[in-house]
């Protein structure tokens, strides 16, 4: 005689009705450890177990709550704390525009998580050595008969008082189900070896084959087309010109922007003096913008008078003064066609000060040689 | 056999429950004649909020009479005849809308001949938006209501006489036939009483958005009154919890979609940053900020946690509670749309809520029971006549 | 007219079959040889879907100019079968969760074969933006993932919000997919005849997929509210994905796409079109694998009045885009749907009038909505109408937008079509895959539907029960 454990004792029964009487009366007679099996749910039978609500409900909405948390944190901390962009003028932190990533999440949060907690920890899944699999009994219910089973290890368990007491309620196919003994020992913990080696494989071959799939295969042909392109890069060597030069110089005759042709050739101060007018007012505004220009840019040879006696002490020819009679007698736009053409050794400073400025030195220069010649009327 | 079992007693309403209700009409009705007087224009944006309020119950309430006919719904049969007397509310729709009708110049701005000559874009609109074809709009409303409440409503009071099960049939197909005319109705009232009040804004999806809080006025109205004369003992014993259940369940999901509507208006309109359709959102920031931010609480979360719950929509105070604030909700939504283009016009733009605001509950509430009370007299407070009465009201869940 | 006829609510199964019944009838496909019907029609689909492959590799390694995408029209044909296909998903979770909410018994017979063919529709549909985005291997990139490049995705982009909401569709309807097969699977496990070594194999495999699921009641009470649970989330779920695919469009600012009704006016849309795709392929189903009794005709009008129902949303859609338009007084509003109606695409314009406004209108008389060979015409038509819609949303707002000087004609090229005829070869090859391997209709469900399963529930004036 085999030394097999009686894991329960079984009978079926043939409709729905019948299968609610029974578990009102299995729960009448106090059997705690017993469970009722049909190929589909039939409804009141919760109530007719006794069987608590399920609390899934709650942890569904807990889970969606996590879910949208979780959302709104990755996309907080993403967009407006880790790499903050300036998208089409959109604040760092655009509610409306993370709500339907929130939404998303709280919902895929609840159902997998929820559902993967459901088979695992409410139901033990995957479990394929549960006593009951393979029996006639399981064929049965999982088919047309509605079961109800009366586990042996329910304190007032008696296996022929069970027997009697189901054939009294109606069950038919009176059955006895035992552990099998190979399975009975087998624990399957969440440390079973199988398992982690699984796990430990899967991680290897998933970080492996990241690894290898975008740093190694990411570079080969045709992936990598990408990353070696015709296009020049600005200051890098190049075969298609023929001086290997990426850069190239403006076409012949391009100018700059705004650019206005100066038209009195350097020689002819006369022309300039006659049709150029200064156009700006001795303000205090134009007379300090001209005097901020003069001391950058004209004072290193002129001197803050003009005087010529500069600091730079004749390491290059002194320029003469800007006091003499012969300058006070020039009119304005002989001054601003010398700036803009230069002179002798003065290079042109038409490209250092605007058209603008240069006006505005003139205005200074003239303040400065109203300056070193003051009469006792400027004084009123 | 069944016809022994009683399944509904007609009982006669209280009369003290039309002299309140008759009270807080004339009040409301008191406080609005001395509004004109002391601020015309905002006397007539008031009114708007009343015409558009009584819009949403008495329209939707047929909506909802329509809906169950065309799903074939069996748990809310019971309900039917309560939706059907509320949606009676239309009938004193054309009186509130007179004063109005008669001054439209007075409120629409599109009427103004000064803006007309300067402002292509309002003048453009003036083939739509004219007095004459506005009028004709809402005649054609009052009479597309009043056609579908005769066949409608009208066909399900006699038959509770006739007790002809064949009457449904052709109810059935008229109301599939009245949910495409519906839903052209609700839009033309929602464009032409509260978006043609900033005429240069438009949204195509504005029809819907009145749609869905209209059907939550109207859902709530139908909730309250039901559990009212439930508890009371006007209505069958064999109403159940699960038929409750199923109101609160449709509240919900009708809070959900509102939601979804108002969301997806006000996302689109904010991304795109289009200043032409932004300033009517623009409208109702600054001082209107914290009302504005005030509706997502009280039209969506609130209600919205309430309601998941599954106590909440058992429990008959608590659905109670729920249906007085989402009603109050839809009110305070209305508000929301049309006074701050009263404010802007007095270059005040903060809101401004006193005894003359204070017209408009009054008025519909006051015209919701005396209108239900004055249809109810002499009729069964549930649908006795029709064929799946019996199996509505075995209805669980 | 008796009381019983007009309160007659056709039950769920035609007939009183037995549970085996129904078991055999169900299993039956899948223990069985095919015939040449299924061979023919599953080589027909191959050839499809390995033409949309070839294109697709010349695609993959030549680029995108293979397609006729051009400067203004940079989406076409990708975008409109992406949203055509993810539209005809949401057809299926309607059915099986919306319908489950409102307690329509009817759904009993198609939400399995729905469930499928949403899953297979999202699919099908999750390749159009992977594919065209260039260089389809850096797609991963689309997810946010901390990466070398301290860079995130955008946010603020509908372009991102699709790529979650797809992935979370896909995978929250996989699962409640999953979740309903499980007590198959252990029927199909319990009673396949173990004759051969593939039997053998078949029966690991069910038993597999069974996961050890035991029919313990205990075990349904938590099942029952997992799957309401599931289903109350996929409804919102399905209006939120087709809304923020919307959104890809309605954030613009481009006339034709930016208007506030595109949310709903999408997802009665994809209701619409997601319905007649059901529609054919129950109809083919039906007839093929003998399951008029749980098919009935019932349901299928059932489906023709939720087609009729949402074709008439999307007409109000229309009807309102075009009002406001010309309200708007915006020229640029106008011309767009002016456009639309007489320039270059109004042949476009047109097909999709008649095919979506028109043909569900026959749907308002009974003959029509119950003969078959009618409702299947009706059916494509409508599938050619929606596909055509998206057309013309797409391709005719940015063939002339504002500056006329911009403006260009699309046409499609041959990859571009084969990609499209592709994609139908890969939705109906996995269709017909699914019918030979797993049970297209629920055997649980059904059973728990038909007459006599559940308790009997003492009507008023009979005793009470509880």
């Amino acid at each position: 005689m085999e030394n097999r454990i009686l894991h329960s004792v079984t009978g079926l029964f043939h409709s729905a009705d019948e299968i609610t009487q029974a578990a009102k009366e299995v729960n009448k007679a106090g059997y705690k450890k017993f469970d009722i099996h049909t190929p589909y749910p039939v409804h009141g039978l919760e109530k007719a177990m006794k069987l608590k609500r399920s609390t899934l409900g709650y942890i569904a909405f807990i889970l969606s709550a996590i879910g949208a948390i979780s959302a709104i944190l990755l996309m907080w901390w993403t967009m407006s704390v880790s790499y903050p962009l300036n998208i089409s003028g959109k604040p760092f932190f655009s509610l409306p525009a993370f709500v339907p990533i929130m939404f998303e999440l709280a919902v895929l949060t609840a159902s997998v998580v929820g559902v993967v907690l459901m088979l695992t920890i409410f139901f033990r899944f995957p479990n394929h050595s549960h006593p009951l699999h393979d029996t006639e009994y399981m064929k049965a219910v999982s088919s047309d008969k509605y079961g109800m089973v009366i586990e042996s290890d329910d304190p007032q368990f008696d296996i022929d008082k069970a027997k009697s007491f189901l054939s009294s309620i109606g069950a038919t196919d009176i059955g006895e189900v035992y552990w099998d003994n190979n399975e009975l020992t087998a624990k399957k913990t969440i440390f079973d070896k199988k398992f982690i080696f699984g796990l430990v494989g899967l991680a290897i071959i998933v970080s492996g084959g990241t690894y290898w799939l975008l740093n190694k295969a990411m570079f080969k042909e045709p992936f990598n087309w990408m990353m070696y392109q015709q296009k020049l890069s600005a200051q890098s060597p190049t075969t298609f010109f023929k001086d290997g030069f990426s850069m190239r110089e403006p076409v012949e005759g391009t100018v700059a922007r705004g650019y206005m042709p100066y038209p009195y050739p350097a020689d002819s101060a006369v022309l300039a003096e006659k049709y150029l007018v200064n156009p700006l007012e001795p303000t205090v505004a134009n007379l300090n913008a001209g005097k901020a220009k003069f001391n950058t840019f004209c004072s290193p040879c002129h001197d803050y008078h003009g005087t010529g006696q500069s600091r730079l002490n004749g390491q290059f020819p002194n320029p003469p003064s800007l006091q003499s009679d012969r300058v006070r007698n020039w009119k304005d736009g002989h001054i601003f066609h010398i700036i803009t053409m230069g002179q002798n050794t003065m290079p042109s400073y038409a490209k250092t000060v605007n058209e603008t400025e240069r006006w505005q030195i003139v205005l200074y220069v003239r303040a400065l040689e109203r300056a070193m010649n003051a009469k006792l009327e400027d004084l009123k | 056999m069944s016809s022994d079992i009683i399944l509904y007693e007609k009982k006669s309403l209280p009369s003290k429950v039309t002299i309140i209700g008759g009270i807080l009409l004339v009040l409301g009705v008191v406080l609005s004649v001395l509004s004109f007087g002391a601020d015309n224009l905002r006397a007539y944006y008031n009114l708007i909020v009343t015409l558009t309020m009584l819009y949403s119950v008495g329209l939707g309430a047929l909506f909802l009479v329509a809906l169950e006919y065309v799903t074939s719904a069996d748990w809310s049969v019971p309900f039917r005849r309560i939706t059907e007397i509320v949606a009676g509310l239309i009938f004193i729709i054309p009186l509130v809308s007179i004063p109005l009708l008669l001054n439209l110049d007075t409120i629409f701005v599109w009427l103004n001949p000064e803006l007309l000559h300067t402002d292509s874009y309002v003048a453009g609109k003036a083939p739509y938006l004219n007095t004459n074809f506005f009028i004709i709009r809402t005649l054609l409303v009052f009479a597309i209501m009043f056609g579908f409440y005769y066949v409608l409503a009208g066909r399900s009071f006699k038959q509770d006489k006739t007790k002809d099960p064949s009457v449904n049939k052709l109810t059935s197909r008229l109301s599939a036939f009245f949910i495409p005319i519906f839903a052209i109705s609700i839009t033309l009232v929602s464009m032409d009483w509260v978006m043609s009040l900033e005429p240069k804004w438009f949204s195509t999806i504005f029809g819907v958005y009145y749609f869905a809080g209209s059907v939550l006025a109207a859902l709530s109205t139908v909730t309250f009154i039901s559990i009212v004369l439930y508890q009371n003992g006007y209505l069958s014993k064999y109403i159940k919890e699960d038929h409750f259940y199923n109101l609160g369940a449709l509240m919900f999901a009708f809070v959900v979609f509102w939601a979804y509507i108002a969301f997806s208006q006000f996302m689109l309109i904010w991304y795109a940053n289009i200043p032409d359709e932004t300033a009517w959102y623009m409208h109702r920031a600054g001082s209107w900020y914290y009302i504005s931010i005030g509706l997502i609480f009280v039209k969506f979360a609130i209600p919205f946690l309430i309601l998941v719950t599954r106590y909440a929509k058992s429990n008959l105070l608590v659905l109670k509670i729920v249906s007085v604030w989402i009603f109050l909700a839809h009110y305070y939504d209305l508000y929301w749309m049309i006074m701050p283009d009263y404010t802007i016009k007095t270059a005040s733009n903060s809101p401004v809520y006193s005894w003359f605001e204070l017209s408009t509950p009054l008025i519909v509430v006051g015209f919701v029971i005396v209108v239900f009370m004055l249809i109810a007299k002499n009729k069964n407070l549930m649908p006795v006549g029709d064929p799946k009465f019996k199996k509505g009201l075995e209805f669980h869940l | 007219m008796s009381t019983t006829e007009l309160t007659y609510e056709p039950s769920v199964i035609a007939g009183k079959p037995s549970l085996k019944q129904i078991d055999e009838s169900i299993i039956k496909p899948m223990n069985e040889v095919p015939n040449k019907k299924f061979f023919i029609a599953i080589s027909f689909t191959s050839t499809l879907l390995l033409i949309g492959a070839v294109a697709l590799g010349f695609t993959f390694y030549r680029g995108i100019g293979l397609w006729g995408n051009n400067n203004p029209v940079g989406w076409a044909f990708d975008i409109v079968n992406f949203v055509f296909w993810v539209g005809i998903g949401h057809a299926g979770t309607l059915i099986s969760a919306i319908l489950f909410l409102f307690r329509q018994k009817w759904r009993t017979g198609i939400a399995r074969f729905a469930e499928g063919m949403t899953i297979f529709a999202v699919m099908t549909a999750a390749l159009f933006p992977a594919i065209h985005t260039g260089r389809p291997w850096l797609d991963g990139y689309l997810f946010p993932y901390p990466n070398q490049h301290t860079m995130w995705v955008n946010f603020t982009s509908p372009l991102l919000w699709d790529v979650f909401a797809v992935s979370t569709y896909f995978t929250v309807s996989f699962v409640f997919w999953y979740v309903g097969l499980i007590p198959d699977f252990a029927t199909m496990r319990d009673r396949l005849k173990v004759n051969s070594t593939a039997d053998k194999i078949k029966k690991k495999i069910y038993g597999f997929l069974s996961l050890g699921w035991r029919f313990s009641n205990r075990h349904w009470a938590h099942y029952e509210m997992m799957y309401l649970i599931l289903a109350g989330f996929a409804t919102p779920l399905v209006l939120s994905v087709h809304t923020i695919v919307s959104f890809d469009f309605a954030v613009s600012i481009l006339p034709g796409w930016h208007a506030t009704i595109f949310p709903p006016y999408f997802v009665a849309g994809a209701v619409f079109s997601g319905f007649a795709m059901v529609q054919n392929a129950l109809i083919i189903i039906r007839k093929v694998f003998d399951l008029e009794y749980i098919i009935t005709l019932d349901t299928l009008e059932k489906m023709n009045k939720i087609m009729l129902l949402t074709g008439t949303m999307v007409g109000y859609a229309y009807s309102m885009e075009f009002f406001i338009a010309w309200y708007s007084g915006h020229e640029a509003e106008s011309f767009t749907f002016l456009n639309r109606a007489m320039g270059p695409y109004a042949w476009a314009y047109w097909i999709m009038i008649s095919c979506n406004v028109l043909s569900p209108q026959f749907f308002w008389f009974k003959k029509l909505r119950r003969s078959i060979p009618f409702m299947f015409v009706i059916s494509i038509f409508v599938n050619i109408g929606m596909w055509f819609e998206r057309f013309v949303i797409v391709v005719t707002s940015l063939s002339r937008d504002f500056l006329p000087s911009s403006w260009d004609y699309y046409v499609p090229t041959l990859t571009d079509i084969c990609i499209l005829l592709g994609s139908f070869g890969l939705f109906f090859t996995l269709l017909l895959l699914f019918t030979r391997t797993m049970p297209v209709v629920s055997i649980a469900e059904v059973k728990a539907a038909i007459d006599g399963s559940q308790p009997t529930h003492h009507s008023i004036g009979h005793g009470e029960d509880h």
